[in-house]
Order: structure tokens, then sequence, then C-alpha cells
């Protein structure tokens, strides 16, 4: 159960906090496991997609797209459709999937079966980033378990509402590396074996075409899918109650940064930032302030922490107001030790790093940001320069292909419009002065970050 | 029949048999390969070509595109530690410096006895648990220097012991 | 008539086809040049470049009604997309609109420029691609004109990096150039389908690479890329450094080499290594939509030095005392005139593929006024052409526009050895849909465009074409349903009559199945060389030069065919002809070992010219490069033949030979140089100063060619005919049935000169069944010895399961000694 005030809300996601060892097909079953799936059988596909678009139920992988408009969008009469699951979990500061994986295994499959019955599909791929090497390797084991038990695969003893035997396989694909195959069109490339680069749209993957191996395909992000059994088994009505206005049912925060308990945090959609910082994640580290919170990871604008921000309720529509985005809900906090420049540089070098190559304003864009952010960091910058990669990333944005290109010129943009005078005291101030004095150390030009007290296992 | 198919053949009919279209199972492969021959060698890719009916130029490609393959030879233990902004507000940078310092190696270098391979990697999905760093894709989380010490003393015996039982 | 709908560009309105892409519409329609760098005409979009933004917009039309919504000035109200897109990715659709100059294009386009140029080095005037190159002509279209990213900034790359081993690179790479569009990545897959490049790392890191066996970057099509490349990444060894775009002039001409008869440029120079005469620096593809698009042959691209070869026979020789030596021109033919005239009427011809139409209406002149009676045609692999004549391949035809709903067949032919241009188009027209049926006794590289693979025992193509129904009703059903069915037949494990019951049994499916008369309906065969086609329609045949090896005439003209090389059982025959009279490119064995009278001829670079390709196109080929020694063309060396032997007179060019062609030949009718040398628009627009768009492919300012129509074409009745099975030889025991293949890199005399490509050359081969090499205890790259119709060869042995049992593939123009020419049976060997 969550407790928020004086209400207690139950777990959807993260069920086992209530129930210990749910990552079990046993345990999981005997708490009302599969029934989601079993109910949803009976029903036509066209009432499932009904409920979970009356649940509100949104895309928690970071665009918020509502799930039930994107499933009624696969042409139920085409003979192979696919369900991936997006499982990439890369965004910088994400990692609640991981922790859904692992511990409540079975309701991503559950839900992952709902959705393929939904819209016809033969399989289930779930595209596990590479580094979730022994989180594959488990869920290999429970998608097992589920076979031998019959609730999926070819000798299921499911059947749907025709009567016709439900035969969904599911599997796992491990990604090797790459954050842009998160980007759903990059994954079903890398799914086929190919370079894990966007494909332009359209056809978008719910059309002939666009989809993996070409067929209408739905993609999901794992908690999304997680939330449908649920939904399913006590109904959107029920669902709605959880949270405010548009943003339905609970959501997972990712707290990491200066914050005593960094984790993850299931909470209904409304609670504020005040809450999320100081009573479920500790509040500040000791003698510190609450500087600068990025909501949304590496890809979302930064916001300067004031009253009033902490007051803001946590809902998709809220944040837009703050001129930032909800987005996957990774909330990066940083203190008053922090240096903003150094974040811009640090989010840039990811995404660097992380540019597939494929469009021109992203591949050099990324490159050419660094560049001047290296420089300012040395203490070599002008004034002049932050006016360049606010221009560059500025151009960035409306030309790129895909939407990693704008996820990498937000940290410039906003880092400068929201915190000029970091900049300043870079390129004309203190900061570059003692950074030219100090040369070019060694290793690094960032400053040196507090050691910190690793948090409890 | 290759090497991979001879020494893996249960493990890549297991895999093939997921996809409708053998290229698929190009990461996968690409995986075994690095597996038998500790990185992406020539001979791999022509054997990971061969199994997905694929020109080796594409897997070739498909191994340079993503991190987790290494073209070059890595050391026994490939320790890959976050350095990523949140890994990094909680200290990770200085932790991956120290690192390097006790190994005695440059980013990316591999210790002399051919023990240890250490980089720096963006972020692993376990903000929350930094520092931390995969060693040979398994996580190692919540480190600190003491820990770590520990850990590369294990890690080195075992290598030692190994390379002694073979002898 | 096709669908049209109504678009508006720059407020203007116009009506285009439904279903293009709007980059091409905006160009050709509404003359409105959206830049791109990565989308091709010839290939799907990707949208990677972002150079072709727009605004883009939907007029706005009443969901219920489905009225246009006005606004309040009464216009049609405009929905605009919040961003901007690629033209490339759009198809035009009913009631689009685009802005192509607004601010916000012209800053996106600025942007992408400066984008690019970031890591672009300024390299400019040491580029091969300087001046013709669209990074650079964009930039100065587009581009803000001055650099904000610091130069020490920029990413230093490898330069000049093989792709493929360092020694037999034919294509070269310039990392730090490239902008990362894909395009040759895209061809390799897409146009070619040998997936050889790609890309590695990612990111700013993205390089192109190759990896593939054995040679790297190696495919027939590889220089294509370097057209298309939008910089200076990829040159050609052969070109790399060569010339200045801007010094050379383009002379329009035609691929030399096979019956596809490619559209091509020779760009020329006047050069010091050539005496200060007009050299081939490069050879370029010329679009012709219907015949090779814009793309061309490697062989092509890089077999040009034999037109320059010193080995080339430069002057006149005449024999004296059993020694051939130089002689002049007057000396030479009086020596020949005299011998046709002393012959009384025992006077003959063999001609090879390279002679054009002019030479071979001279040498057909000369000969029948000589009072001979026998035109031979050399080769003699394939025959068949009065079929073609009948029922090839209809006029109007358009290979590139096969696809779903057609059918195609290719029978007995390694076509990609063969003819590579219609392989690479019909690989498309797979692509495309059409259902592509490939029959042959062995595996080829067209078996991985088929949709069906048949195999039937070697010699018996015409066997199961003829007996279609019965052998497999699938196929034969496809076949006869398809809206349109194209056959192509080679003669590959075919004796001679073995090819013509093959040819009959096509053209009767096709009249039986009404694929005849009609545009992408109808025969085609591989004919060897450029002219196969003008062959026959000037009287030549193999059926003749088998007459006139059975009974010798006692002089006989051979011009530009190399009996000897060619073929092994030609020497027993051409020994008894009293007078040779040879021309030819080089001092090959008929002229250095039998010819009286040995007389230079000039290549096709040298001179003008016509060539009837195999779809029965006549195109022209023009002057572009300096004469080598004394070598005439053969038309003008036969003509004064004719002359000294006052049998007629000489023309004076080869435009009044072509126009008394058309005045004599019913063929040939109205194909004049003139008419042949028309132009008209082609679709899509390239090769103008648009580099950026098509690539370097050149605009045809030389001739789309005319094509002589067929007999079904015109109307006529076309029968069916007897199909005369022939029986496929039988190997006596011990023995093998030995299959003559088609290698597109040989060492034939045209091709050998080009050194840069001997690398390619397949050292002397013969495939074998693996089962047969282990009763023989042959091993992979074994050498062993093949005695077989009249030759005997050593070559090494292949045992990889290209050759059915109890077969042998033996390779022709691999080996220094002739091997035969048709399927036969013969002994092999460990050695
Ligand atoms: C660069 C980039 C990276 C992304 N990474 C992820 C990811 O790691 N996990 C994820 O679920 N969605 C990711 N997304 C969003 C997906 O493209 C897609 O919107 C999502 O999987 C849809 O699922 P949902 O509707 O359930 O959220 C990413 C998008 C972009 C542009
Ligand atoms: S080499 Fe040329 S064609 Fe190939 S990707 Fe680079 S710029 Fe494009
Ligand atoms: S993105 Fe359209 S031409 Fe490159």
């Amino acid at each position: 159960m969550i407790t928020v005030g004086d209400r207690q809300i139950p777990n959807i996601i993260y069920r086992e906090v209530d129930v210990p060892n749910i990552r079990e097909f046993d345990v999981y079953v005997k708490n009302g496991g599969y029934e989601g799936l079993k109910k949803a059988l009976g029903m036509t596909r066209a009432a499932v997609i009904q409920e979970v678009k009356e649940s509100n139920l949104r895309g928690r992988g970071g665009a918020g797209f509502p799930a039930g408009v994107k499933w009624s969008f696969i042409p139920q009469d085409n003979p192979v459709n696919y369900v991936t699951v997006n499982a990439d979990e890369s965004e910088t500061g994400t990692f609640k999937d991981r922790q859904i994986m692992e511990n409540n295994p079975h309701q991503l499959i559950e839900g992952a079966l709902i959705c393929a019955y939904a819209v016809k599909a033969k399989a289930v791929y779930i595209y596990l980033r590479g580094e979730f090497w022994d989180v594959a390797h488990a869920l290999d084991k429970h998608i097992a378990d589920a076979r031998k038990a019959g609730v999926l695969g070819k000798n299921s003893a499911l059947k749907d509402a025709d009567g016709n035997p439900f035969t969904v396989e599911v599997y796992t694909h491990l990604g090797a590396g790459a954050y842009i195959c998160g980007e759903e069109s990059a994954l079903l490339n890398s799914l086929e074996g190919k370079l894990g680069q966007p494909r332009v749209r359209p056809p978008f993957p719910a059309q002939k075409g666009g989809g993996l191996y070409s067929e209408p395909t739905v993609v999901n992000n794992v908690e999304t899918l997680a939330n449908v059994p649920w939904i399913i088994s006590n109904g959107a009505a029920e669902y709605k109650k959880i949270g405010v206005g548009g943003s339905s049912g609970t959501k997972v925060f990712c707290m990491s940064g200066h914050v005593k308990k960094p984790g993850n945090y299931e909470l209904p959609f409304g609670i504020t930032f005040r809450e999320l910082l100081y009573d479920y994640a500790g509040g500040p580290l000791d003698g510190r302030e609450f500087k600068a919170i990025l909501p949304s990871g590496g890809s979302g604008p930064i916001i300067r922490v004031t009253d009033e921000l902490l007051d803001t309720p946590l809902t998709y529509e809220d944040l837009q107001k703050h001129n930032s985005i909800l987005g996957s809900a990774s909330v990066i906090v940083m203190d008053d030790t922090t240096d903003i420049v150094w974040v811009a540089s640090k989010v840039i070098k990811f995404f660097k790093h992380e540019s597939c190559g494929k469009c021109t304003p992203c591949r050099e864009g990324t490159y050419w940001l660094d560049k001047v952010l290296d420089r300012i960091l040395r203490g070599e910058g002008k004034p002049s320069d932050v006016d360049l990669i606010a221009n560059v990333a500025n151009n960035m944005k409306p030309t790129t292909l895909c939407a990693l290109g704008e996820f990498a010129a937000n940290p410039v943009i906003w880092t400068i419009k929201n915190f000029p005078e970091e900049f300043k005291a870079w390129v004309e101030g203190d900061k570059k002065a003692a950074a030219l004095q100090a040369g070019k150390s060694a290793h690094h030009s960032a400053p040196k970050v507090a050691a910190l007290p690793a948090a409890g296992d | 029949m290759n090497t991979l198919q001879q020494k893996y053949a249960e493990r890549i009919t297991v895999t093939l048999d997921k996809y409708p279209d053998k290229r698929s199972a190009v990461m996968p492969m690409l995986y075994i390969a690095q597996e038998e021959y500790g990185h992406i060698t020539p001979e791999g890719i022509a054997q990971v070509a061969e199994i997905c009916d694929m020109d080796p130029t594409q897997v070739k490609s498909i191994a340079g595109f993503y991190t987790m393959y290494s073209e070059k030879p890595k050391g026994k233990y490939w320790l890959q530690v976050c350095v990523d902004l949140p890994c990094a507000l909680r200290g990770a940078d200085e932790f991956h410096h120290w690192l390097l310092d006790e190994l005695g190696i440059e980013e990316g270098g591999t210790t002399a006895d051919g023990v240890f391979t250490a980089e720096h990697v963006m972020c692993l999905a376990a903000c929350d648990k930094a520092p931390m760093l995969q060693c040979n894709f398994h996580f190692e989380e919540n480190l600190d220097k003491d820990k770590m010490r520990a850990k590369l003393k294990a890690w080195r015996d075992e290598a030692l012991a190994a390379k002694n039982g073979k002898k | 008539m096709a669908k049209t709908v109504t678009i508006t560009i720059d407020d203007k309105q116009y009506e285009v086809p439904a279903g293009t892409n709007l980059v091409d519409v905006a160009k050709f329609h509404a003359n409105n040049d959206i830049p791109v760098f990565c989308y091709h005409p010839k290939m799907a979009p990707v949208g990677m470049c972002r150079m072709c933004l727009v605004e883009q917009g939907a007029i706005e039309k009443d969901r219920a009604s489905g009225e246009v919504v006005l606004d309040e000035a009464g216009q049609p109200k405009v929905r605009w997309m919040p961003k901007l897109q690629t033209a490339c990715t759009q198809m035009v659709a009913d009631g689009m609109v685009i802005r192509t100059q607004s601010e916000q294009v012209k800053a996106a386009r600025e942007n992408v420029v400066e984008f690019l140029l970031t890591s672009h080095p300024l390299d400019c005037p040491i580029c091969d691609k300087g001046g013709e190159c669209p990074l650079q002509n964009l930039t100065m279209e587009h581009g803000k004109g001055g650099t904000r990213m610091a130069y020490e900034d920029k990413q230093h790359l490898d330069k000049h990096v093989p792709l493929g081993e360092a020694d037999s690179a034919l294509i070269f790479l310039d990392e730090e150039r490239c902008i990362q569009c894909a395009r040759c990545v895209r061809f390799q897959d897409e146009i070619v389908g040998d997936d050889v490049l790609a890309f590695h790392e990612r990111g700013r890191r993205l390089q192109i690479i190759t990896n593939s066996e054995p040679h790297g970057f190696d495919t027939y099509f590889s220089g294509n890329t370097t057209d298309i490349c939008p910089v200076g990444a990829l040159t050609t060894a052969d070109f790399r450094f060569g010339a200045r775009p801007w010094e050379l002039t383009e002379i329009p001409s035609i691929d030399p080499f096979d019956a596809a008869g490619s559209n091509i440029s020779l760009s020329t120079r006047l050069d010091r290594d050539f005496g200060g005469r007009a050299m081939i620096k490069r050879v370029m593809p010329r679009q012709n939509e219907e015949v090779n698009e814009i793309w061309i042959s490697d062989k092509v691209r890089f077999g040009h030095h034999f037109t320059r070869s010193d080995d080339r026979l430069m002057t006149p020789m005449a024999r004296s005392g059993g020694s051939l030596s130089a002689t002049s021109w007057a000396d030479a033919l009086s020596a020949a005139a005299s011998k046709i005239k002393a012959a009384g009427g025992s006077v003959a011809a063999i001609a090879g593929s390279g002679m054009s139409n002019e030479d071979l209406y001279a040498l057909k002149q000369l000969v029948s006024a000589a009072g001979g009676k026998h035109l031979g045609a050399w080769p003699i692999t394939h025959t068949g052409a009065d079929l073609l004549a009948q029922v090839g391949l209809g006029k109007g035809s358009n290979l590139g526009t096969l696809g779903k709903g057609d059918a195609v067949l290719v029978i007995a032919s390694d076509l990609e050895e063969e003819v590579p241009m219609w392989r690479l188009r019909l690989k498309r027209a797979h692509d495309r849909g059409a259902y592509v049926v490939v029959a042959n006794a062995r595996k080829t590289r067209m078996d991985d465009f088929a949709d069906v693979v048949v195999r039937y025992d070697a010699g018996k193509a015409a066997h199961w074409l003829a007996d279609l129904k019965a052998q497999n009703a699938q196929v034969a059903e496809k076949l006869a349903g398809a809206n349109n069915l194209v056959v192509v037949t080679g003669s590959e494990g075919l004796t001679l009559d073995g090819h013509r019951a093959l040819m009959q049994a096509a053209a009767n499916l096709l009249i039986e199945t009404q694929h005849v008369g009609k545009a992408n309906n109808g025969l085609l065969s591989t004919l060897p060389g450029a002219n196969g086609m003008g062959l026959h329609y000037l009287g030549f045949s193999p059926e003749q030069t088998r007459d006139i090896a059975k009974a010798a005439p006692k002089v006989l003209i051979v011009a530009q065919a190399e009996l000897l090389a060619d073929d092994p059982n030609a020497e027993a025959w051409l020994s008894k002809v009293e007078t040779v009279i040879s021309l030819s490119l080089f001092p090959d064995a008929v002229a250095t070992k039998y010819a009286a009278v040995a007389l230079p001829i000039q290549s096709f670079a040298e001179r003008d010219g016509t060539f009837t390709n195999g779809e029965r196109r006549v195109q022209r080929f023009y002057t572009a490069q300096g004469p080598l020694g004394e070598a005439l063309p053969a038309w003008q060396a036969l003509g004064r033949l004719a002359e000294a032997a006052g049998l007629g007179k000489a023309k004076l060019s080869a435009s009044s030979v072509m126009l008394e062609i058309s005045q004599t030949i019913p063929a040939f009718e109205g194909m004049t140089y003139k008419a042949i040398s028309a132009v008209t628009k082609q679709f899509p627009d390239v090769g103008g100063n648009d580099l950026y768009y098509g690539g370097t492919a050149y605009q045809n300012r030389g001739g789309l060619g005319l094509v002589i129509p067929t007999s079904a074409d015109k109307g006529g009745a076309v029968a069916t005919g007897k199909v005369s099975l022939t029986d496929a030889p039988k190997p006596g025991s011990g023995e093998f049935v030995v299959i003559p293949s088609t290698r597109l890199y040989n060492k034939e005399s045209v091709f050998k000169p080009s050194v840069l490509v001997h690398p390619r050359i397949m050292a002397p081969y013969a495939e074998i069944n693996s089962a047969d090499a282990k009763k023989l205890g042959i091993e992979q790259g074994a050498v062993v010895e093949i005695t077989a119709g009249g030759a005997t060869v050593r070559v090494k042995a292949h045992v990889n399961g290209g050759a059915p049992e109890g077969s042998i593939v033996l390779p022709r123009h691999l080996t220094d000694q002739a091997v035969p020419v048709a399927i036969t049976t013969g002994k092999v060997s460990k050695v």
C-alpha cells in the first residue's frame, strides 16, 4: 500500500511491496495473477481496447500517448501483428522498468498478453537494453514458467472469446548498448538485426509497412503494460479514481541525485514536488539546499527549485505550465553544490555519445555543443560562446529526424534560459579565471563534487 | 558447420527460432561470438554472417554500432563505470578516476596482466545505487573504495587461479 | 491515364501525377529545386540529411461535407504542420500546400549546410569532386558564407582509405569528406542487391566500411557510388587526381561490351600523356531511362584502357614470305583487293559484334559486290536473332517499369556475367513485385532475385521450356497469366542448335500466351558484344559462319572476330582458307598467323558510329579520343578496299553510310543520325547543373536512340514454330559434360589492357561437383587438366557445388588458350 497523507492506495506496479515474492508464478497466480488476462479473453477485443482507452492510461515511456488509442490504430484484419515491449530504459536517471521486471515480471507478461490479444498480435518481443543481461535471463525463466503453466505459447490452455486457442508467444531480445534503441522505430530496426537508427514516419509502427518486419506493431513501455492487468481486473473507473484529471493511475518516480533516499517511488499522479522530494526521497543532504531539477531525465528541460515549483502537482498538465515535461518521471535532483554548466556538459556528452548519426543536425550539433562546452569549462570560453551554443541548439530543434536531437538541445537551451548567471561566471566571471589558473587538469575538467556516502543497500 | 554452430548449437537454435527472419538473431549471435573469442574478431564476424545469412560487412556494422560489443581485445574483467549525471552527482567521476589510478591504466586501457579493462559508460539504469559499474555485463552497485578493492582482489585471484589451473 | 492530384507550391497550383515524390515533382513540374543530399530519385527516401525541409500544410476540408473551408478572405484555409517536414519523404497528395522559399525554410537550409560543414574539410582545391560537388554548390547557394565552428574543433579522419584490399581497391574513401548520406550504402543494397557497404560506429564517428569477401567493395556496379556521392568522399582508383572536372569535354558514347548498350559519356581532355590529343580520362553514365537509367557497370567504367593500348595494331600489315610486316594503306589495300578480284566470287566474311552498323554495312556491300554469299556472325554461341526481330521485346518497353503483375523468365543465362545491366534492372523489377523465374542447369547469381529457381539437366533448357506445362504447371500458369512477360535467354549449356530450339520454345511461349507486340513483353537474348542485333539486321548469322567453316572460301575477311582466341576448333578450318584479310584492333592470332593483309581499325572511342542493342535500339556513339596509329574506322577501310577492288565507292562519313542504310535496309527506315540523336526530357530529370539531385550521371545530349520495331510490333502475323530439340551431349564412361560459361571480367583483348581490374579477373578455374571431386580425389584448389572439345587446359578446381553432378563448368576467356564455345564432353584429370 502507498500512503499519501491519510490516503491508502494500492501498489499497482510494485506489488512486491505488499506481496513478497510475487515474482514467482505461483505466488502471482495466488494473488489474482493472470485473472486480468482471463477476463480480457472473455471480452471482445474492441471492449478491451475501450476499457484501456477509458482508463486514460498514458504511455509511461516518455511521450505520454494514450495506450488505448495507440492500440486502436492496429488494423485487426491484418494477418500478422506484433507487440513489442520497450524495456530499453536508457534515459539518464531512469531505472524503474528494471525493478518491475525483476520483482513483478508476470504482471508485465500479463499486460503484454492482454495487449497482444486486443490487437490480434502473433507474438510479443520484449526489447531489453543489453546491460539488462541478468534481468533478461531471469525474465526468460519467468516466461518459461508461464509457458509451462499454459498461459502463453503454442500449447497454451487459454481460449479467446471466439473459442480459438490463445497462442501468443513471448520472447526477450537483448540490445547491446544504444540509448537510441529506446526510440520506438530504432528499437524495431534493432530487433530486425539492423542498425538502431530511427525510421522515417509515416508509416508509423502501428501501420502496415511501419512496424516490426513491416507489420503493424504496438510499442509500449514496460510500466505502461504493467498497469493493464489491474485496469482490466478492476475496471477503468476504479483506475481513474487514482490520480487526477487526465493523469490517472500511479506513476513510478525515479529519484536520483542529491536526495537522502534515492530510489523508485510509486505514487499517484497529483502529489506535489514537495511531497516527493521531502516526504519520500528524504529531502536534501545535510546542510544543502535544492537548486535544480531535471524532472524527465536528461532529455527534459531543467527547472529551478522554487517554492512555487515545490507546490506544483506532478501531472502531465501541470509540468507543462513550468515549461517542462513529466516524461518518464526520472527526477534528477541537484543541490546548491552543483555547477549547472557542468550539468549541461554532462548531459550533452550523453547525447553526443548516443546520437545514432543518421541525421545531420543531431550528429553534428551534439558534437559541436560538446566541443564548445568543453572549451567553456576549460575557462577558454567567450561570452559569445553562450549565444553560439544557444543558437546551435535552437537550430537543431526544428530540424532533427527524431526526438533525440530535440532532447539534446534541451539541456543547453534550458540551462542558459533558467541559469544564465552560471554561464556568465564561466565566460567572464570568477569561474573562468579559476579554471584558467588551474589549467587543464589531467583527467577531466569537471569541478569536483563532494564525495557522498553510498545509498544504503 | 562453423565453430560457433558446433559449440553453441542449442543456444543458436533456440535463438533462431524466436524470429521469422535470421537477421534478427545477429545481436544474440554477436554476444556468442564475443563470448567465444573474448572480443569481436574477424572469424567471429564471418561465422555470425554465415549463421544469420548476412554479408560480413553488415555484421561488422552492427558490431560497431552497439557499445557492448568490443572489436578490441579486453581484459578478463571488463569494468564499465557509470559516470552519467545522476551517478556523477553521487561521486562517480571521482570513483572512476580512483579506479583507473588503482589499476594503473588510462581510460579504456587494460592492465598489464590482462585481467582488467576499465572505462566509463553512460547511464546504466542504476542511478539510485551509485557509484556502480558493470563487470562483464553484471551490475555491481553501491560501491565504495573498500568494497571495490576487495572485489578487484577477488577477481584478480580468480583470474590467476584460472590461469594456473590451465597450466 | 495516371491519376493526378492538385498541389500548391509557393502559391502556385500544379496538377501532378499521384504517388510521386514531392522533390521529384517540384523539380519536374514546377521547376523548383528543393535541395537534397541524401535523397536520390532512384532510391527510397530516408530523410537523413534534413536539407529538403519545407513548410507543409493541407487545404482544410469540412469533415462532413468534404467542402474546402475558406478563410475570411475567401481563400482556402490551410492547416500548417507545426514543424518543417522533409520534402523527400512526402508523396504528393491532393490539397497539399508547400512553401519552399519562406524565411523559416531558408534558415533551415542554411543551418543544415552549416552543420554539414562543421565536420567537412576545406580541401576543395585538391578534391576530385571540386567543380562538380553538390556540397560545394549548395553551400554557395544556401550557406551562411562563414563558419562559426572553430577549426581546431574539427575532427580529423583518415583520407585515401581503400574500400577493400589496398592493392586492388577500385574505390577509395576519404572519411573526412563523407557527409553520412548513406547513398552509397543504399545503392549497394537497394539497387545492386550486394550489401557490401555499411556504416560503422555511430554519431559523429559514423564511417563507411566494407568487410566483404574477397575484395571488400567488390561488385560490378561499384563505380556508380562515386557518381551519387554528393561530396568527394568516394573516388575511383581510375580517375583519382586524373583531371579537374572543368577541364573535361563530355562525348556521348555507348558501352561497347554487351547487349544492354548502356549510354555512357566519355570525359576527355587534351592530354600530354597522349601526345596532346583528346584522351579518355573517365567513363561516366549518361541517362537513358529505357536502357541503363543512370547506371553503368564497372566493366565499361574501368575498361576503356584498351582504346589506347600500346598493343593495338597501329599500321596496316602485309605478309610476304611468311612474315607480316608494316606497309602503307595503299599497298595493303591493293594487295587485298587483288586477292578479292582473283577469288572469282569465293569471298566471305566473318564479323564480330564490336563492328558498328556502318562497318557491317560496308562489309556486306563489299562481299556481295565481290560475288560472295556468306556473312558469318561471331561468336557462334547465340542464335535466333531472327526470332528477336519477330517477337523481341516490344517497342516502347522499359524494364525499369516492370513490377507487380508482370513476370520475367531468365533461362540458360548467367545474367550477372553476361549482361549485368539487365540483371540490375530485373532485380529492381523483382523488388517492385514482378514474378521472376530463373532456370538454369546450375546456380547463378540471378537465383538471389528469383521467386522460383528451376534446375534442368545440362543441355535440356529447351526441353524444359517446350514442355513447361507438364514440367511446372504453376510456373506455366503464372507466366501465361502475367500482365507483361519478358523472357531472357542465354545459351549457357547449349549448342548452337540447342539455343535455336530454346529461342523457338521461348518465342512460342510468348506467342501462345499473347505476350508479343506490346511494350514490356517479348524476347531478349544475351547476344555477346554491343552489336549482336546489328549483325542480324545486316545479314550476318552464326549459321553462315558454320557454312563458311564447312567449305572454306578463297578469301575470308575476318573483321573484329578473334576466331582463334575464342574457339579451339577454328584453326582447323581457318587454316584451309587461301587468303585471310583481317581487320582488327589487336594483332590477334588470326592476323599474325593467317592474315595476308591485316588492317588496323579504330575502336568505338575514336570514331562515329551506331550499335543496335539487344532491345533493337539503334544508338549513336561519337568520336571522343584522338586516333591511334594509322587505324581507320572499319567502314572506311572496307569502303576503300571496295574502291581499290573496283567494287564500289568509299563513303566519306559514318553519317552518309547510315543514310544509305536507312534508305536500303527496311529495318533501319528513317534512322538517320539526326533522328537517332533526338532527345526528350526524361523523368527523373537528372544530370543538369543540379548535381546534388541525381549525381554526376550526365544528361543525355547525344540521343536516346530509336528502336527497330519487331514484326509483332508492326502488327504482322507471328506464328509459332517447330522446336527442333537436340540431344544434350552424352559423356562416355569416365567423361564429363563440359559447360562453358561467361565471366564478365576476363582476358579478352578488349579488357586485358585495363590493368586496374586485373586483380578481379579470376585465375583460370573450373567448377566441379563435390561428389565428382571426391570420386576423383580432387581437392579444392587443385590443378586439373581438362580435355574437351578440341582443347586441353589446366585450371584450378573449384569444388563448391556450383556444377551439377557429372559436369564441369569451364569459364571462357580466363585461360590463355581457347576453351570450348558450346556444351561438349570431355575428361578431367588431376595434375
Ligand atoms: C531518444 C528516445 C529514447 C527513448 N527511450 C525510451 C526508453 O528507453 N523506454 C521507453 O519506454 N520509451 C522510450 N522512448 C519513447 C518511445 O519512443 C515510445 O514513445 C514509447 O516506447 C512508447 O511507449 P509508451 O506509449 O508506453 O510510453 C524514447 C524515445 C526517444 C525519442
Ligand atoms: S561516402 Fe559519399 S555517398 Fe557514402 S555516405 Fe559518405 S557522403 Fe554519402
Ligand atoms: S532528408 Fe530529404 S534529402 Fe535528405
